[in-house]
Formats: C-alpha cells, sequence, structure tokens
C-alpha cells in the first residue's frame, strides 16, 4: 500500500524535528513512489531507474531546508524528483524525442493525484472512523466486503451498512447540506 | 549499495531543522559576505569623511533606500527559488518601483539644475569605476549566498543565479554607500544599477554551473 500525502507529511515533519525513526520510515516509503515516477519515465532502463531513486532519496535527505512545511509535501518531493531526472538526462547527453518530453513532465499529473487525494482524506474525515474505514479498504484499497470486514474485526454486513451511510453523508456534504 | 544500506547510513544522521532554517541560511550567507565587502570598503576604500554629516542629508537616505529596496526584493526571490516548488517570478515587477521612484527625483533634480550642469551631474566623479566597483563588492555576498544554496533545491538555475546576483550586487552597493560621495539621483540610477545589473549578469552566466546539485 502506498503512504498518503498525510503520512508523508507527518513523517517529514517528524524528521525535521530531528526524529531519525521517522525520517527513515519516510525514506522506505518514498522508494515504491519514486519506483513508479522514474519507471514511467525511463521505459526499460532499470538501472537507471534505480540510480534515480537513491540520488533522490540523498537530495530528499540533503536539501531538507527547502521544504516548506506549510506545503504539500508530495509536491516538493515530485519538483525534486523531476529536477534529478532531468539533470540525469543533461550529465547522460540524451536527447529525449520531441514525442516524449511531454511524457516525461506530467508529473503535473502526479500532483494532481495527489491533490485529489488529499480531497478525499478531508472527506472521508468527516465521517466516522469506522464509514471512513469502510469506505477506504473497499472502494480506494479494492479490498472485498469480507476482507475489510476480516481488517476493520466487525461483521460484513456492518461493513455494507458503514459504506452505504458513509457515501450517503458525503453526497449529503457534497451538495451542499448540513450533516 | 543497495537503497535499504542508503536509507540507514542517511538516517544515522537527522539534524533537526528548525521552521524558519531556509531563511536563516540565506541571511546567515548573505550577512558573512556583507561583513567581507564591508571590511573591504573600510580597509581599502575607506569610509567618507563626511559620513556622519552626510546621514543627515536626503541623497544619503535616497541611495540606502533604492539599494536597500531592491536588496530586500531580491531576497524575496531567492526565498522563492531556493524551494523546488512555486518558483514563479511574478513578483519580480515589483523591483521597477524604486528604479521609478528614483528616476522620479532625478527628473527633479534635472529641472532645477542649469542644463549646462546636467553632464557633470550624471557622470559624478566616480562614473567609471562605480559600477566595477559594485560587481567587486557583491563578489563575497554572491560567494556567501551560494554556500546558502548548497543545502536549498534551487530547480531554476539561471533565474536563481541571477536573483542571487542581484541581491549581492544591491547589498555590495548598499555597504558601498558609505565610501561614495556622490550625491545625485541620476548617478545612482545610472551607474549604480549598472553595477547591479553587472552583478545580476554575472549570476545568471554562474547559476547553472555553480548551482547545480
Amino acid at each position: 500500500m502506498q503512504a498518503t500525502e498525510a503520512e508523508l507529511r507527518a513523517w517529514m515533519t517528524d524528521g525535521l524535528d530531528g526524529d531519525a525513526a521517522a525520517h527513515a520510515a519516510l525514506l522506505r516509503a518514498l522508494v515504491p513512489l519514486l519506483h513508479s515516477f522514474y519507471r514511467r519515465r525511463l521505459r526499460g532502463a532499470e538501472a537507471d531507474v534505480e540510480d534515480l531513486v537513491q540520488e533522490t532519496l540523498i537530495s530528499v535527505h540533503t536539501r531538507r531546508t527547502s521544504y516548506d512545511r506549510e506545503r504539500p509535501f508530495t509536491a516538493w518531493l515530485y519538483a525534486i524528483a523531476r529536477y534529478r531526472m532531468i539533470d540525469h538526462f543533461r550529465r547522460r547527453k540524451v536527447n529525449v524525442p520531441i514525442e516524449d518530453v511531454e511524457a516525461i513532465l506530467v508529473a503535473e499529473g502526479f500532483e494532481d493525484t495527489s491533490s485529489a487525494r488529499m480531497d478525499v482524506d478531508n472527506l472521508l474525515a468527516t465521517l466516522s472512523p469506522k464509514q471512513a474505514q469502510s469506505i477506504r479498504d473497499t472502494h480506494i484499497e479494492g479490498l472485498s466486503v469480507a476482507e475489510a470486514a476480516a481488517r476493520a474485526g466487525i461483521g460484513e454486513s456492518d461493513v455494507k451498512i458503514s459504506v452505504h451511510r458513509g457515501f450517503k453523508a458525503l453526497a449529503a456534504r457534497l451538495k451542499g447540506e448540513p450533516s | 549499495m543497495n537503497t535499504e544500506q542508503l536509507i540507514q547510513s542517511l538516517s544515522s544522521h537527522v539534524p533537526v531543522v528548525p521552521r524558519h532554517a531556509l531563511g536563516r541560511r540565506i541571511g546567515l550567507g548573505l550577512l558573512s559576505g556583507a561583513v567581507v565587502t564591508l571590511v573591504l570598503v573600510v580597509a581599502i576604500l575607506g569610509v567618507r569623511p563626511d559620513l556622519h554629516e552626510a546621514m543627515h542629508g536626503f541623497s544619503f537616505w535616497m541611495k540606502w533606500i533604492y539599494t536597500g529596496s531592491l536588496g530586500i526584493a531580491a531576497v524575496f526571490a531567492i526565498i522563492r527559488l531556493g524551494r523546488p516548488t512555486h518558483t514563479s517570478l511574478r513578483g519580480l515587477w515589483l523591483l521597477l518601483i524604486p528604479v521609478l521612484v528614483l528616476a522620479g527625483v532625478g527628473i527633479s533634480e534635472l529641472a532645477t539644475t542649469p542644463s549646462s550642469g546636467w553632464l557633470a551631474m550624471w557622470l559624478g566623479q566616480s562614473w567609471m569605476i562605480c559600477p566595477w566597483l559594485v560587481l567587486t563588492l557583491a563578489m563575497p555576498i554572491f560567494i556567501g549566498l551560494l554556500w546558502s544554496f548548497r543545502k536549498l533545491a534551487p530547480t531554476r538555475l539561471r533565474a536563481a543565479g541571477a536573483v542571487a546576483g542581484l541581491a549581492a550586487g544591491a547589498w555590495a552597493a548598499t555597504i558601498y554607500c558609505v565610501h561614495c560621495p556622490e550625491t545625485s539621483a541620476l548617478f545612482v540610477l545610472t551607474w549604480y544599477t549598472l553595477g547591479i545589473l553587472l552583478a545580476a549578469g554575472v549570476g545568471a552566466l554562474l547559476g547553472p554551473k555553480l548551482m547545480r546539485w
């Protein structure tokens, strides 16, 4: 499971306050994110992907001062990842066909996804924990009702009812009705 | 080295980064460079003998407010460009305000001076060396700012170099005021600004080379 913006940001903030364990947790959580970021853009160059992931981890570590605690973490992370990739091309003197440049620079899409995820997080935070967890498990992480029930330690019908009521409350909220 | 080893070695040293670390870092780089520049001005060029009286006059403060406001604006631009995100430079047009205000003062100077005195007023006694002195005195501050940038993450290197040069030039000119005896707004508008722009140009040339990370 990929870490959420809120988790990454909490680890980052704790790391900035000197918590080494949180910093390590952050870097570990970044590995899969960066892997998919680079793999999508450097098709087939597995060794380069591995190098870039490590270089980006080092940059995240050494340039921590440039992170603004008031702003989203993922936007900062992907801006650094993008810089590392452009620098990588520049160093190798790789010429990228112009058709591919767009695919390389689509980091905005990532930022959109991450801010969409933040929106979802904010909306779910308005529900009861049980409803939020049920929706997250079954509709975001793609667990079956049985798996979600087992994970939460409640009955399957309880999960179904929580999802149903949660969605009803969200729909009401999005329509602007007071809950 | 595999990634897990890398993470472990990176996490073995996690210094605290206080909330305003970025501003502090830039301030420290700027200040250490400025101290060197001040020492150079005092030791080599010398403080103008009438500094005390000059500080009660209009032209001294006109110069200080001009170069100081450029310096403050440039520092804000550095704070923006020191982060990888939100690097828009839209606010930089504010730099035109001090330039236009000084131009206004210059026009009123022209109006109150007979036209035979315009050239002497514009060139002063030091127009040939003033821009070069400002450029030279900017270098310690620029080096201080390069040190600041080593912990920052600029993604637009040429722009970052240019605003670092601009800040260095503006603060060097501010310090140079304790030596420079010129009093005319037109002089400052031309030759100080030229020196500051030279420093910004050098910064823009060097930025992509020296600020890469």
